[in-house]
């Protein structure tokens, strides 16, 4: 079924490719086309691309937990911890680094309940009613860690693979790799929490030093999430459509000398036009069943919000989109996964907020077939201290922490990895954030070394230190 | 887009050929050449770089393209100096000039470059080109991305810098070392911001302090070697540099000038006032504090308001430079650091040139020395440097040809592109350092050294630069020459994100040219503010007519990017940007046709063809046309405009001009 995908990547690729090349009649000749796709580059730069090896996703969809979802209460039960609550950690453990709490914290155990589901096993806690029915499609990941302490790194590090802002996000590097299937919307999305900011800010999701036309595309809340989707005030869509064919009448009749970029730029207003016509349909949650909405939690709070937020990641999917980002949690550390204050509140208000739309996006995906060809992500910028930061919460911590991955050919139903008892570290199979990276490349047929850029005398890529893939779950 | 993959493909190729080579034989470490200007006897060549550039185009079996009619050369010129289109009066008068000189145009050209020159405008066009370069940016990023106090007055520096003509020797001392040499000259203190403009990691709670001040050394270490020895001297921050010669131990040799360097800020007020100010801040922060906390979480919207009420009533920040000093008792001592890691200390360094251009053995410095960057700067400012000259007239040049001598301006390494031209580039860069005999009138040899002025005007007065962007033979430059790297005619070049804005202000007549002072916040979506940390940091600036100002007297806020620079490559300020990419996409085009401010500028561009042409319509073509390519319609251009308009609004067919090619490329 994997090759499957695979071939129809690669035909749908292969026309589009033949199509450009006999557009663009004379280019040729440029020996590193593999490593930059250069003939279609020139006419298109977001035209599909065969990806450097066989893929099994063309896809990805990150739930992005802001703030650090806990994964003591999550993923990860740790019975010692309960044993040993409100006593200092055992020195046996070892240090840690906190951006808040101090060495004499004491532990904090976790009133969650932990039960095993579906065939695998798995445990999930009570906070995840609905994404425990999925957990079959899931590979959990216990031994995440990564670099920072604080949101701001922490989060660069997650998107972009550096813990300073001003690299490009994987979501710009991966629309670099294998350019858009859609020709009526962007190809990398952004849906932010609408109710507010995180700590790195608009940085962290964008191209950094790729080309502007990598770059996201932020959705704004409301019916028209693309900015200057909207005709101006009082200008129609067929006043727009004769302004088009006044540029393109004007830019004929110039006496200038054509080439491929004037072209480009033309074919580019095109384009615009169709995003004008054809994306608000997409956009149109209305269409889809009542039946659909309430598998979301559409029109019902406390889901309504990411729910919507959900279901149009698979509708962008379904068109084509290459990379979509659904961010959870926004605003004030405590409207986030940030749980300094009180884990219980914070956490059975978010979870509250995204367990049944999370689940929903994987069974939606997986019925129409999607899941198969798309990689969804789950997971924040780090996990929760084992000790409590003010008696009932959790400061960060990103020695060890959980994510999961499904769909797009990775394998449901495992667990990788594991933290220490009360955990603290990941001390077995550790994946670092950038095996992350790497392994979401490797399902999409991209490698780490090949998806290059040369910036200022280095050939950049996602990882800044060597990724390796995570075998048992590709 | 297609001018960037070109030269992303050159870098590539160079990057194989040249990785065999050993760093010590490698041409920019070298000391400049001083060679001979080709003996040609062409009437094309003008001034020495003609010679270099027709006998590398007859090498390859070029020949120059035909001069650029003086339309195309005066908007050339006036976008290359000025950023800014020309107004329709001196297209005109200009061609007119022109036509009549017959052979004494190059007296009416150099008439028209001094000029420009001259103008107030050629700092703010050139010095976007140095604050890219440096990383400018007025807020520090990262999760509280405050601004930093007075930070535009370093902005105001620089363009007032290139309209003084300030030598580049100085210009360099100013920023690596202003506080050390003038303690109490202002230009030197807020040139010496330098050092503050990159991102800065600020948190709460366990402030990690030694882990802290090494990426701040980081940052500013790294910000030196791109902006002035054109090297990537980062990568020897974990290991020794594998393609440039430059060990580990050089790289914190490097960072060990900077060992006591600390941030300082000069607040430009008496001690009263600077009390007054204080009380009055805290009192007004701490009634807002309390306030937050009451609302947080919940929906309190009138509290919300007495909040922003407060917030208008505090006072505005004092005058003040964000510069540096020396702390000598803070001192960090600079160690070797393990894989870049500072838990993981080596051997103690002292502050020391690179290897590559001193003995080997050659003693550090000791690491209490007095006015270390001063040390630093003379280093740099050695006339016999092999980098600093050389990387700054390829600056120069890529700022004119859009493409460098040396194609990657950042990295003159091993890793880096081999030069187009390389004896041109050693004789511009003599002619920096030891200018030849001035003509009539010029001063001495001591004013004129590394003005940039004088390489400007040898460039642009060049028969190269005079260039049609149509070469003699196209096929055959296609063939031979297809990333035009040997000038066999002028690069067409679309608009920087800023020129097309300021030029849509300028054709819609709305172009405020006020120049200098505190930055300008325009009004941005709702959306976007939102995401801002602090959404309070975003207050627009209340005088409207401030909003049509040039575009390099914006705000510019690490975490809130203007979308319409980022849709045209702007770039991110995060680390030095030594180019600008390119690229073609359909957001423009929605940019363009469907945003606010292309669309009230659209407004204000038919009005002003209706003010100045009343309702003849041909009139009003003509105009346009002038206005937003520099020249008339051709017959066909004013069939179809006139076409459009025997139906349509005169404000749509404004709009279809701000999207033409005509408008938005440079020929």
């Amino acid at each position: 079924m994997n090759s499957r995908v695979d071939e129809s990547l690669r035909a749908h690729a292969q026309s589009r490719r033949s199509f450009l090349q006999s557009a663009a009649c004379g280019i040729g000749g440029l020996a590193l086309a593999s490593m930059l796709h250069d003939d279609i580059a020139r006419t298109n730069p977001l035209a599909p691309r065969l990806p450097q090896r066989p893929a099994k996703a063309n896809a990805v969809i990150f739930l992005f937990m802001a703030g650090g979802p806990s994964h003591l209460e999550t993923f990860d039960p740790k019975p010692l911890l309960n044993r040993l609550h409100g006593q200092p950690r055992p020195a046996e453990f070892g240090q840690a680094n906190y951006q808040f709490i101090q060495p004499d914290a004491r532990l904090l155990g976790s009133a969650r309940r932990f039960r095993k589901h579906g065939q695998s096993g798995i445990d999930v806690s009570d906070l995840f009613p609905h994404t425990a029915r999925c957990v079959d499609d899931l590979a959990v990941i216990r031994s995440c860690h990564g670099d920072s302490v604080v949101h701001s790194a922490a989060q660069y590090e997650m998107f972009t693979g550096r813990v300073q802002p001003g690299y490009p996000s994987m979501g710009s590097w991966i629309l670099y790799g294998l350019g858009s299937e859609s020709q009526s919307l962007p190809g990398y999305v952004v849906m932010p929490d609408p109710h507010g900011a995180l700590e790195a800010g608009q940085p962290m999701y964008t191209n950094g030093f790729l080309p502007a036309v990598y770059q996201p595309t932020m959705f704004q809340g409301g019916d028209r999430p693309v900015r200057n989707l909207n005709l101006p005030a009082g200008v129609s869509l067929a006043q727009r459509r004769r302004t088009i064919d006044l540029i393109r009448n004007l830019n004929a009749a110039s006496p200038d000398r054509r080439d491929e970029e004037l072209d480009a730029r033309i074919e580019s207003y095109d384009l615009a036009f169709r995003m004008q016509t054809e994306a608000p349909e997409i956009f149109d949650l209305s269409r889809e069943t009542r039946a659909t909405l309430d598998l979301y939690g559409i029109g019902r709070e406390p889901t309504h919000d990411y729910a919507r937020r959900c279901l149009l990641a698979r509708k962008l999917v379904e068109n084509g989109v290459r990379f979509v980002t659904v961010v959870a949690g926004g605003g004030p550390g405590n409207m986030q996964w940030d749980a300094h204050a009180d884990i219980e509140e914070n956490h059975l208000r978010l979870a509250g907020q995204t367990d049944q739309p999370v689940a929903a996006l994987l069974t939606d995906l997986k019925r129409r077939g999607l899941l198969e060809s798309t990689l969804v992500l789950w997971g924040g910028e780090f996990g929760r201290s084992p000790e409590a930061q003010g008696g009932r919460g959790r400061d960060h911590h990103n020695l060890g922490f959980s994510m999961w991955l499904a769909g797009g050919g990775i394998k449901g139903g495992t667990i990788v990895g594991a933290t220490d008892a009360i955990g603290l570290r990941a001390i077995e199979d550790r994946c670092h954030l950038r095996d992350i990276h790497t392994t979401i490349l490797h399902q999409l047929g991209l490698d780490q070394d090949e998806l290059s850029y040369p910036h200022l005398g280095r050939r950049e890529r996602l990882t800044l230190v060597h990724g390796r893939v995570i075998g048992q779950i590709v | 887009m297609m001018i960037l993959r070109i030269s992303v493909v050159a870098i590539g190729l160079v990057m194989v050929l040249t990785q065999a080579l050993s760093a010590g034989e490698h041409w920019s470490l070298k000391p400049r050449t001083r060679p001979a200007v080709p003996g040609i006897d062409s009437k094309w060549v003008r001034n020495p770089i003609d010679a270099f550039v027709l006998a590398r185009m007859r090498k390859a079996r070029l020949a120059p393209a035909a001069e650029a009619d003086p339309a195309t050369l005066i908007r050339r010129l006036t976008f290359d100096l000025h950023g800014l289109p020309p107004a329709p009066a001196e297209v005109t008068e200009f061609a007119a000039a022109w036509t009549q000189a017959g052979a004494k145009r190059d007296a009416v050209l150099e008439r028209w470059v001094d000029r420009l020159l001259a103008s107030p405008r050629y700092g703010e066009r050139w010095g976007r080109h140095w604050l890219d370069v440096v990383r400018y940016a007025e807020s520090e990023g990262f999760e509280y991305d405050r601004f930093r106090p007075g930070a535009w007055r370093y902005r105001d520096y620089v363009i007032k810098a290139f309209n003084d003509d300030k030598p580049f020797g100085r210009f360099l001392l100013e920023q690596l070392a202003g506080d050390e040499s003038a303690r109490n000259d202002h230009d030197s203190l807020i040139a010496a911001g330098f050092h503050r403009l990159g991102p800065v990691r600020r948190n709460a709670g366990n402030k990690l302090v030694a882990f802290s001040r090494n990426e701040i050394l980081t940052e500013r270490t790294d910000a030196i070697g791109s902006v002035f020895l054109g090297l990537t001297v980062g990568c020897a921050r974990c290991h020794d540099h594998r393609f440039d010669e430059i060990p580990q131990k050089d790289y914190y040799r490097l960072q060990a000038y900077l060992a006591s360097t600390r941030e300082y800020d000069v607040v430009l007020a008496d001690a009263q006032t600077q009390a007054d100010w204080k009380e009055r801040t805290t009192r007004i922060q701490t009634r807002i504090q309390q306030l937050q906390k009451q609302v947080q979480g919940k929906q309190d919207k009138a509290t919300e308001r007495t909040i922003a009420e407060l917030r208008q009533t505090l006072p505005p920040a004092l005058p003040t430079i964000s510069t540096v000093k020396n702390h000598t008792k803070e001192r960090t001592p600079i160690h070797v650091l393990k894989r870049g890691d500072v838990a993981r200390k080596g051997a103690v360094v002292g502050p020391r040139p690179l290897s590559l251009f001193v003995p080997k053995d050659a003693p550090e410095l000791p690491a209490h020395v007095i006015n270390p960057r001063t040390q630093l700067a003379k280093w740099l400012n050695d006339p016999a440097h092999p980098l600093v000259p050389r990387v700054l007239v390829n600056r120069i040049w890529q700022g004119h040809f859009g493409t460098g001598i040396v194609a990657t301006p950042n990295d003159f390494g091993v890793n880096g592109a081999a030069p187009s031209h390389p004896e041109l580039l050693d004789w511009l860069a003599n002619e920096f350092v030891h200018p030849s005999p001035p003509g009539r009138g010029a001063g001495g040899e001591g004013e004129r050294a590394r003005t940039m002025k004088r390489i400007h005007r040898l460039i642009v007065l060049s028969s190269t630069y005079r260039q049609a962007s149509v070469a003699a033979d196209e096929p055959a430059r296609k063939r031979i020459d297809p990333q035009d790297r040997l000038l066999s005619r002028f690069p067409r070049r679309r608009l920087s994100a800023e020129e097309l804005r300021d030029a849509m202000l300028a054709v819609a007549g709305k172009l405020n040219l006020k120049t200098g002072g505190p930055s300008v916040m325009v009004p941005v979506e709702a959306d976007l503010v939102k995401l801002l940390y602090d959404p309070g940091q975003w207050v627009v600036t209340p005088d409207e007519k401030e909003h049509d100002r040039r575009s390099v007297y914006l705000a510019v806020k690490r975490n809130l990017q203007l979308p319409f620079a980022q849709v045209f490559d702007q770039p991110n300020a995060a680390i030095s940007c030594p180019r600008r990419e390119s690229s073609t996409h359909a957001l423009q085009a929605l940019e363009l046709l469907n945003g606010k401010l292309s669309n009230k500028l659209a407004d204000a561009f038919a009005a002003r063809l209706k003010r100045e042409c009343g309702d003849d319509r041909t009139k009003q073509v003509e105009r346009a046309f002038l206005l937003a390519a520099g020249r008339g319609p051709t017959m066909r251009e004013r069939e179809v405009a006139l076409e459009f308009l025997r139906t349509q609004p005169l404000r749509e067919f404004a709009v279809g001009m701000f999207n033409l090619n005509a408008f938005l490329y440079v020929n």
